[in-house]
């Protein structure tokens, strides 16, 4: 219970000042008339009712990724390889894999779900803590999910798009993800301590950098050569959860025994 | 009343768009197969060969214009300002984009020193014809990309790619709506800032 307190007290001193952030400058962008019909439907699309404020965190985390972020994650390449960069990746996938276990089965997938407990299993034991990925190669590829694309399972819908201090590209449903995952990891599930919470912010840490270093050249690339990087990242974005939602429906095997029995056509 | 009117404009409608999908035709999925691989290794070969830097972007230049059917891809990111766009406008905007599509792609050669790719499957899509490949470059994990195949004037040209789920096309195409309606819908402002992007390119090459 105290270490459940105190994640909460430290999940809200982030959170609530970025939120608090956001509410004060929460400018709306002006809508067009209706009469404009053209123009009032792409406002519509767009959903970006918050576009303003939404473009002076984009500001504020652009500079801090430019003079913080992207400096460290070069130091970090500088220093690894890609092997090690690759093996860093699977251990913090594996760290997520029982979070993803439980968003599968609360989407009723749950061949998905099985997936995650065996590669959870599989390579925490054999793949060494999860350095290593030996369950891809026996058949259980690595597969994603976030408590963001449960809603969208349940028929939330995505709501107006959100840039988030610090975090970056979500949206009002997706944002729902971030409290999730924080309390989501395996080492919830461990007794408390001061060395289980200084592994869980070195490996967040980590984890950081690691994916930040992966980014480096394709974010580099749209910053150069986009005319607006706030609307590509956006744009990027809303495509990426599509498909990713759209990855999670294609893959709906079907369970033996039949679990979720279809109605008869 | 409306339903005859719907009746006769439907039968009206009917051999026009009969005629219109004539004049389309279809790739079939062996030539977009053949005419990706025959373009990518042309591009490999670009890429990695012994021309300076300068010298394989004007290749690199010339090999765009002849496989991507960047006309039909520039109708398509302009989108709904197509009909706001002057002609004078339109054509001054087709210019910028090729230039912006080549720069855009030259940009990228040095970090694909050494990239390999193989064709993987083909899946037709309509009239169009996805087909997938795997891109692997040293130091960077191998990327799947999905490039679109759609037939111009009897030839196979691409007219989109695809990574991790993501159009280049309608990307592109939201990053300029976002230059258009941050200046109030002036077609003006895109040309502008396409303008000063290609300067800046340049200005780097």
């Amino acid at each position: 219970m105290t270490k459940l307190n105190r994640r909460l007290r430290q999940g809200l001193a982030f959170t609530v000042p970025a939120l608090a952030l956001a509410t004060a400058l929460s400018g709306c962008a002006t809508a067009p008339p209706k009469s404009d019909t053209a123009d009032y439907q792409a406002y519509q699309q767009l959903n970006d009712p918050l576009e303003p404020a939404n473009r002076v965190f984009y500001t504020v985390n652009d500079k801090l990724d430019t003079y913080f972020m992207k400096p460290v994650a070069e130091g970090y390449v500088h220093i690894t390889t890609q092997g090690i960069r690759n093996h860093v990746g699977d251990f913090a996938s594996n760290i997520g894999e029982p979070a993803r276990m439980l968003n599968f089965m609360a989407e009723g997938h749950s061949k998905d779900a099985g997936t995650s407990l065996v590669r959870f299993v599989v390579n925490s034991t054999i793949g060494i803590g999860g350095i290593f990925d030996p369950a891809a190669s026996m058949g259980y590829p690595e597969t994603d999910t976030d408590f963001g694309l449960t809603l969208a399972s349940w028929g939330v819908p995505a709501g107006p798009y959100l840039y988030l201090p610090f975090f970056g590209p979500s949206g009002v449903r997706d944002a729902a993800n971030y409290p999730v995952e924080w309390f989501a990891t395996p080492m919830e599930a461990a007794p408390a301590s001061g060395a289980l919470s200084d592994f869980g912010y070195s490996e967040t840490g980590l984890h950081l950098v690691n994916t930040r270093a992966e980014l480096i050249q394709p974010i580099d690339q749209i910053k150069a050569t986009a005319l607006d990087p706030y609307a590509t990242f956006r744009s990027l974005y809303r495509q990426s959860r599509a498909s990713q939602l759209q990855q999670i429906d294609q893959r709906d095997n079907r369970t033996w025994p039949d679990w979720y029995h279809q109605p008869a056509q | 009343m409306y339903f005859r009117r719907f009746i006769l404009g439907a039968a009206a409608s009917v051999p026009v768009l009969a005629l219109m999908a004539g004049a389309a035709q279809a790739v079939t999925t062996d030539q977009a197969k053949s005419f990706i691989s025959d373009s990518g290794n042309k591009l490999v070969a670009i890429v990695n060969g012994s021309g300076s830097e300068s010298q394989k972007a004007g290749q690199l230049r010339g090999l765009v214009n002849q496989i991507v059917a960047v006309d039909q891809v520039g109708d398509y990111v302009l989108g709904r300002y197509n009909n706001v766009a002057t002609p004078a406008q339109k054509q001054q905007f087709q210019t910028l984009f090729h230039q912006l599509l080549s720069y855009n792609i030259t940009y990228q050669i040095k970090a694909y020193q050494g990239v390999t790719f193989t064709v993987n499957s083909a899946t037709q899509q309509g009239n169009d014809v996805l087909v997938d490949t795997t891109v692997t470059a040293p130091q960077k994990a191998p990327a799947d990309v999905g490039w679109v195949v759609e037939d111009d004037a009897g030839q196979p040209k691409i007219i989109d790619v695809i990574v991790a789920g993501t159009s280049l096309r309608i990307t592109t195409r939201n990053d300029y709506a976002g230059v258009i309606t941050d200046n109030g819908g002036q077609v003006s402002a895109l040309l502008s800032a396409m303008q000063s992007q290609i300067s800046k390119i340049s200005a780097a090459q």
